[in-house]
C-alpha cells in the first residue's frame, strides 16, 4: 500500500512538476515585456493624439470589417436631433433601466461595442470615451418635450458634410470640421452600422485618420497672412 | 471595407472618371483607394491627370495631378507608385494649393538702394553673371559658393556640379542635404563602402517588428506609418518606439521606450553586449561578411572656425571588440540612459531572436547628432551581428526628409566632396568627371571646402563674396541663426537667392530670382528606397519663373561656357539625365532609361537588365554580388562590412544651473521643412497657425506655465518667444522641451547649437542647453 502511494505520489509530484516548469517556460517565451522603473509616462499620454488609435486593437470589435445594414441606418438629421446644439453631448432618446446607476455598467454594454438592440430596432452607437464611466454626467434622458418657459434658442448650424462641403480642392480629403475634445476616436462615430449614413467612412482600416484629415474651425476662418507675406509692392518701380 | 451599393449617380460618376482616367492613359484602375477620392469630384469636372513625384518629405509617394484649362485643380495618390498605393497625407493632398500664394515670386528682383527692383530675368542673370565672373577675378574662384538643396531635381543638381566643380573650378558647392542627410552618408560609407539602403519599403511588408530610433514616423513619413500600421492590424506586427519625447508614434506603437538625450549611442552597444552575451550573434555571417574597425574618439564638436577631424580607421579583431563592450553591460547604461534594463533587454531579445524579422527606421533623430555617423554605425552593428540585413523584413532602413536627397544631394553629389561618380579626393573619379563633362582633369580641385556650416561661416567671415543659394531657406534652417543672418547681411557678401516665394533669406539677398515650382517644370528626383521617379511639366508657371537648371544654363552661357551647356531650353532635362547616366552605368548603381522612367511610377536602382535590385548585397536579389557567396558587401575592397566600435560620449552642451533644459528641435505633420510651401497652403496653416514649446506637465506646473502662454527660451546663443503647449501634439520627457522649427516668425534655430558630427559635418538640432521663462 505504501509503495503503491509512494510510486502515485511520485508521478503526481512529477506532474505537478511538469505543469509548473512548463507554465514557467510559456510565460518567459510570452514577448510582453515589463513596465520599465522610471516614472517618465509611456504610452497613452496625450489624449489628443492617442485617442484614434485607441480601438483598433479592441477584441471583439474588428472596425475594418463592419457589417452595412441598410434597413436600420441612423441619418445625420437624427445624429443632430438628438443634440442640444453642435458639439454638445447627446440625450438618451430611450428608457433607462437603472435610474440610480452612474451608467457605466448599463450603458456601456451596448454603447461600448455597439449591436442591434432588437427592443428598439436599432443599432446602438459607439461612444469615442468607454474609459469615462459616469455617463450620465453629460448625458441626460428626455422625459417631457415641453420647455419650462417659453424659449428662443437658436442652435448653431451644424457643418455640412459631403462632397465639397469640407474640402479645400476637389477630391481632396475633407477637413475635420467639428471639434475633437472627446472625440478623439474617429472610427466610432465614423464606422460601423450606427454610424450616421451620410458620415460613414469608407475606409475605417485605414486607421491614422488624421495622416490626411486635419481639423479646421467652424466658421470659415480666413487665413491670416499677414504675420508672413512680405510685400514688395510698395518699392516697385513698374 | 464596407460594403454598401454603389447607387447609380455614384456609378456614373465613376464611369466618367475611368473614362477620363483611360483617355489621361496615364493610370489603370489599380488600387481601390484612389477611387475613393474620385467620389468627391464634381461630375461635370474633366480633369487631365499627371504623374510625379510629392514635393515635400523623402518617402516619395507618387502623386497624380489634375489639371483643367491649364491649372492644377487636383490632387491624388498614385495608385501604380509602390510606395504609397494610392495613400498621401494631409500634405500631399493640398500641395498644389501653395502655388496660387498672392506674394508668389513672379518676376526677378534687383535691390538697389536698399528695395527691390522689377527686372527682366534677362537682366538679372546679366547681373548674377558678370558678379560671379568679377568677384572670380578680383578674389579666386574659392570666394564663389552655390548652397542647394535636396529639393533641386536631379538635373538642377547636377548642373550646379558641373558650373562649380567642372568649368568654373571650385569645390564651393554644398547643400542643405547636409544638414539632414549627411550622418546617414558617411554612416553607409564607413560601415558598407557604399551609400543608400540596401532594402525598400517593401521590407514593411515583410517584416515582424518595427524599431523606430528617435523618429516620428505617424508625422514625418505618413504614408510609411500607415504601412506599417496596416501590417499591424492584417499580421500582427509590431512596433517599437524609442524616443526621446512621447509623439503620436508613441501612442500607436506597441511600445513606447524612452531615453535621456545622446545615450541611444549606449543603448545600441548594450544591445550588442546582449547579442554577444546570450550568444545570438550569427556566427557564419559575421565570421565571412564582417570585418572590426575601431576610429578616434574625443573629436571635438566643431564648434569653432575652420574646424577640421579625418578618421583614422584601424582594424581590430572580435575579442577587442567583446572587450570593448564590457562598458556597455545593461545594468552600467540603465544608469544614465534612463532606459531600464529590462527595456535594453527586451529590446536585444528583438534583435536577437533568429526567428523574428527587424526592420529599424530612423531619421533626423540619428542623423542630427554629434555622434551621428557613429550612431549609425552602431545601429549597422546591431543587424551585422545578428546578420539581419539586405533581406526582405530584415535590415537597418535610413529614412529621408527632402524629396531628392538621396536622388540629387547624395547621388548626384552636390556636397563638396562630391561628384557625380565618387569623391573629389580621387583621381579616377576625377579623370571620370572630366570625361563627360569635357574640361580638363586640372579643372577639378582635389581638395573639399566649405561643408554648410562652414560656408555660412565663411560669409560671416567675409571669406565668401558671393553665394548663390538656390531652393532652399538657410535662414531659418541653419543652427544658430543668430550669427549667420547678422554674417549673411553683410555688404562682404553678394547674395542671390532661387526660390518660388519670398523667404527670410531672400530678405537678405542682392538678386531675387523667380523659380518655377515642381509642377511647373519637368524633372527627377529619388526618394529614399533609391528610386528614381520622373515627371513632366504640368502647368505654366505665372510670370517670368525659369526652372533652376535653366537658370544656371543661362549664367554659365553668359559666364562663357557655353561650349559645356549644349543643352536646348525644351529638353534640357532629358539631355541632362542622358548625360548624367554615364557617371552610374554598371550593376552596382545602373539607373534605368528614360522610357522606362518615362512609364513606370518610380523605377529603384541599381536597375539591371530591366531589373530592379530591390535588396542589394544579397546574392539573391543583387546580381552586382560576385563572391560566390550569399552576401557580398562589394563597396568595401574586402567585401566585408564594418562592425565599428563607437564609445558614448557626451553632448557638447547639457542643462546646468543656469540653462537647466535640453531644447529639441523637429517637424509636425501639417507643415515641411521651413513651411514657405506649407504655411501658404490655408487648410495646413488654419490646422497649425504658429509653433508652439511643449513642456511635460510636471515641468510645466513647476515652473506655473499655463497652456497657452508666451514663453521666452534663451541659450548662450538667443533666443525666441513662444505660445506653450502642455499635453498637445507631443510630451517630452523632463526636464526637456520640444519646439517645431517651420514658423519664420518664431525662429527657434536663433537658440540652437551649431555643434556637428565631426565625420559628416551635419549639425545637432536635437540637444543644447536652455533656460524659460515667462515672457
Amino acid at each position: 500500500m505504501k509503495k503503491r502511494l509512494g510510486i502515485i505520489s511520485l508521478f503526481v509530484i512529477i506532474f505537478i512538476a511538469f505543469i509548473i516548469t512548463w507554465n514557467y517556460s510559456y510565460l518567459e517565451g510570452l514577448e510582453e515585456a515589463d513596465i520599465p522603473t522610471y516614472d517618465t509616462p509611456t504610452g497613452n499620454f496625450i489624449p489628443a493624439e492617442g485617442g484614434v488609435f485607441k480601438r483598433f486593437n479592441n477584441a471583439g470589435h474588428d472596425f475594418s470589417n463592419m457589417p452595412i445594414d441598410e434597413n436600420h441606418q441612423r441619418s445625420l438629421d437624427s445624429y443632430y436631433d438628438n443634440r442640444a446644439y453642435h458639439g454638445a453631448p447627446p440625450s438618451i432618446p430611450h428608457p433607462v433601466a437603472k435610474d440610480r446607476s452612474l451608467g457605466g455598467n448599463t450603458c456601456l454594454q451596448c454603447h461600448q461595442n455597439g449591436g442591434f438592440v432588437e427592443k428598439f430596432n436599432a443599432y446602438a452607437p459607439v461612444t469615442p470615451h468607454p474609459e469615462l464611466i459616469n455617463c450620465r454626467q453629460c448625458h441626460v434622458a428626455i422625459k417631457t418635450n415641453n420647455t419650462f418657459r417659453e424659449f428662443a434658442f437658436t442652435k448653431v448650424q451644424a457643418p455640412e458634410v459631403g462632397v465639397g462641403a469640407n474640402n479645400a480642392m476637389p477630391g481632396s480629403p475633407p477637413m475635420i470640421p467639428h471639434q475633437l475634445q472627446m472625440r478623439e476616436n474617429c472610427i466610432t462615430c465614423h464606422s460601423g452600422p450606427s454610424a450616421p449614413k451620410e458620415i460613414r467612412v469608407s475606409h475605417p482600416e485605414r486607421i491614422n485618420c488624421r495622416q490626411c484629415h486635419i481639423p479646421i474651425s467652424n466658421e470659415k476662418q480666413q487665413m491670416d497672412a499677414s504675420t508672413f507675406l512680405r510685400q514688395f509692392n510698395n518699392s516697385y518701380e513698374e | 471595407m464596407n460594403k454598401s451599393a454603389t447607387n447609380r449617380r455614384s456609378f456614373i460618376k465613376k464611369m466618367a472618371m475611368m473614362s477620363a482616367m483611360t483617355a489621361a492613359s496615364s493610370m489603370f484602375p489599380g488600387i481601390l483607394f484612389a477611387n475613393e477620392q474620385e467620389k468627391g469630384i464634381p461630375e461635370d469636372a474633366n480633369l487631365d491627370w499627371k504623374k510625379g513625384p510629392c514635393r515635400f518629405c523623402g518617402v516619395g509617394c507618387g502623386i497624380l495631378v489634375g489639371t483643367e484649362n491649364g491649372k492644377a485643380v487636383a490632387v491624388k495618390g498614385d495608385p501604380n507608385s509602390s510606395v504609397n498605393k494610392g495613400l498621401l497625407c494631409v500634405k500631399g493632398y493640398h500641395q498644389i494649393m501653395c502655388i496660387q500664394s498672392k506674394d508668389r515670386l513672379t518676376h526677378a528682383l534687383v535691390k538697389k538702394n536698399g528695395s527691390y527692383v522689377r527686372t527682366p530675368i534677362n537682366d538679372a542673370l546679366d547681373l548674377v553673371a558678370s558678379k560671379m565672373k568679377e568677384t572670380i577675378t578680383n578674389h579666386g574662384k574659392d570666394s564663389v559658393a552655390m548652397y542647394t538643396s535636396g529639393q533641386s531635381t536631379i538635373p538642377e543638381g547636377y548642373i550646379a556640379s558641373k558650373l562649380m566643380k567642372g568649368a568654373i573650378g571650385t569645390n564651393n558647392l554644398d547643400c542643405n542635404a547636409r544638414l539632414c542627410m549627411a550622418s546617414a552618408v558617411t554612416g553607409f560609407l564607413t560601415s558598407f563602402g557604399a551609400d543608400e539602403p540596401m532594402g525598400c519599403y517593401e521590407d514593411i511588408d515583410h517584416a515582424d517588428y518595427f524599431v523606430t530610433w528617435g523618429n516620428n514616423m505617424a508625422e514625418m513619413h505618413p504614408v510609411l506609418f500607415s504601412r506599417m500600421l496596416e501590417q499591424k492590424a492584417l499580421r500582427g506586427a509590431k512596433i517599437i518606439d524609442f524616443a526621446t519625447r512621447t509623439t503620436r508614434s508613441s501612442t500607436a506603437s506597441d511600445r513606447s521606450i524612452l531615453f535621456e538625450p545622446q545615450t541611444d549611442l549606449a543603448v545600441a552597444n548594450a544591445i550588442c553586449y546582449e547579442i554577444i552575451k546570450n550568444g545570438w550573434v550569427n556566427r557564419s555571417f559575421v565570421e565571412k561578411h564582417c570585418s572590426f574597425s575601431k576610429g578616434l574618439t574625443d573629436m571635438g564638436y566643431g564648434l569653432e572656425d575652420h574646424y577640421e577631424f579625418t578618421d583614422k580607421p584601424q582594424k581590430i579583431d572580435f575579442e577587442a571588440y567583446k572587450e570593448f563592450l564590457k562598458d556597455y553591460s545593461p545594468e552600467l547604461v540603465a544608469k544614465y540612459s534612463k532606459v531600464s534594463v529590462r527595456d535594453i533587454k527586451y529590446l536585444a531579445s528583438i534583435y536577437g531572436d533568429p526567428n523574428i524579422k527587424v526592420v529599424s527606421y530612423w531619421c533626423m533623430g540619428m542623423n542630427q547628432h554629434t555622434r551621428g555617423t557613429w550612431i549609425n554605425n552602431l545601429v549597422y552593428n546591431i543587424h551585422l551581428l545578428t546578420g539581419k540585413i539586405s533581406q526582405p523584413g530584415n535590415g537597418p532602413f535610413s529614412l529621408t526628409g527632402q524629396p531628392s536627397a538621396c536622388g540629387t544631394a547624395r547621388e548626384v553629389g552636390t556636397f563638396t566632396h562630391k561628384l557625380p561618380h565618387g569623391v573629389v579626393t580621387n583621381q579616377e573619379d576625377r579623370e571620370m568627371a572630366a570625361r563627360i563633362w569635357k574640361v580638363p582633369v586640372e579643372n577639378i580641385p582635389s581638395k573639399p571646402t566649405y561643408h554648410a556650416t562652414e560656408m555660412f561661416r565663411a560669409v560671416d567671415r567675409g571669406d565668401i563674396k558671393f553665394i548663390w543659394v538656390q531652393a532652399t531657406n538657410p535662414l531659418v534652417s541653419l543652427p544658430k541663426t543668430s550669427r549667420y543672418r547678422p554674417g549673411m547681411e553683410k555688404e562682404s557678401c553678394f547674395v542671390v537667392v532661387s526660390d518660388v516665394f519670398p523667404t527670410p533669406t531672400s530678405d537678405v539677398a542682392d538678386v531675387i530670382l523667380p523659380a518655377s515650382w515642381h509642377i511647373e517644370k519637368g524633372g527627377l528626383y529619388g526618394n529614399s528606397e533609391r528610386r528614381t521617379q520622373y515627371w513632366d511639366k504640368m502647368v505654366e508657371g505665372p510670370g517670368e519663373t525659369t526652372p533652376d537648371a535653366w537658370m544656371f544654363i543661362e549664367v554659365a552661357k553668359r559666364m562663357g561656357y557655353g561650349d559645356l551647356f549644349p543643352y536646348s531650353k525644351e529638353n534640357h532635362v532629358e539631355e541632362i539625365f542622358n548625360e548624367y547616366r554615364q557617371f552610374h552605368e554598371g550593376a552596382k548603381h545602373g539607373m534605368a532609361p528614360l522610357e522606362v522612367l518615362k512609364k513606370e511610377s518610380g523605377v529603384i536602382w541599381p536597375y539591371v537588365n530591366g531589373k530592379s535590385t530591390q535588396w542589394r548585397f544579397n546574392a539573391k536579389y543583387d546580381p552586382a554580388c560576385s563572391n560566390g557567396e550569399d552576401f557580398h558587401f562589394y563597396g568595401k575592397p574586402d567585401g566585408k562590412a564594418v562592425i565599428w566600435q563607437r564609445p558614448f560620449e557626451e553632448a557638447p552642451e547639457k542643462p546646468d544651473q543656469e540653462y537647466p533644459f535640453w531644447l529639441n528641435t523637429g517637424r509636425v505633420i501639417e507643415h515641411w521643412h521651413t513651411g514657405s510651401m506649407t504655411r501658404r497652403i490655408p487648410v495646413l496653416h488654419q490646422a497649425m497657425p504658429n509653433a508652439y514649446v511643449e513642456f511635460h506637465p510636471d515641468d510645466a506646473k513647476t515652473l506655473g506655465i499655463r497652456n497657452g502662454e508666451n514663453i521666452k527660451i534663451t541659450s548662450r546663443r538667443g533666443s525666441c518667444n513662444l505660445p506653450a503647449s502642455i499635453n498637445e501634439r507631443g510630451l517630452p520627457t523632463k526636464g526637456q522641451i520640444f519646439v517645431p522649427f517651420f514658423d519664420e516668425n518664431m525662429l527657434i534655430n536663433d537658440v540652437t547649437l551649431d555643434a556637428f558630427c565631426p565625420i559628416s559635418k551635419e549639425p545637432d538640432y536635437k540637444k543644447c542647453a536652455v533656460k524659460v521663462e515667462k515672457a
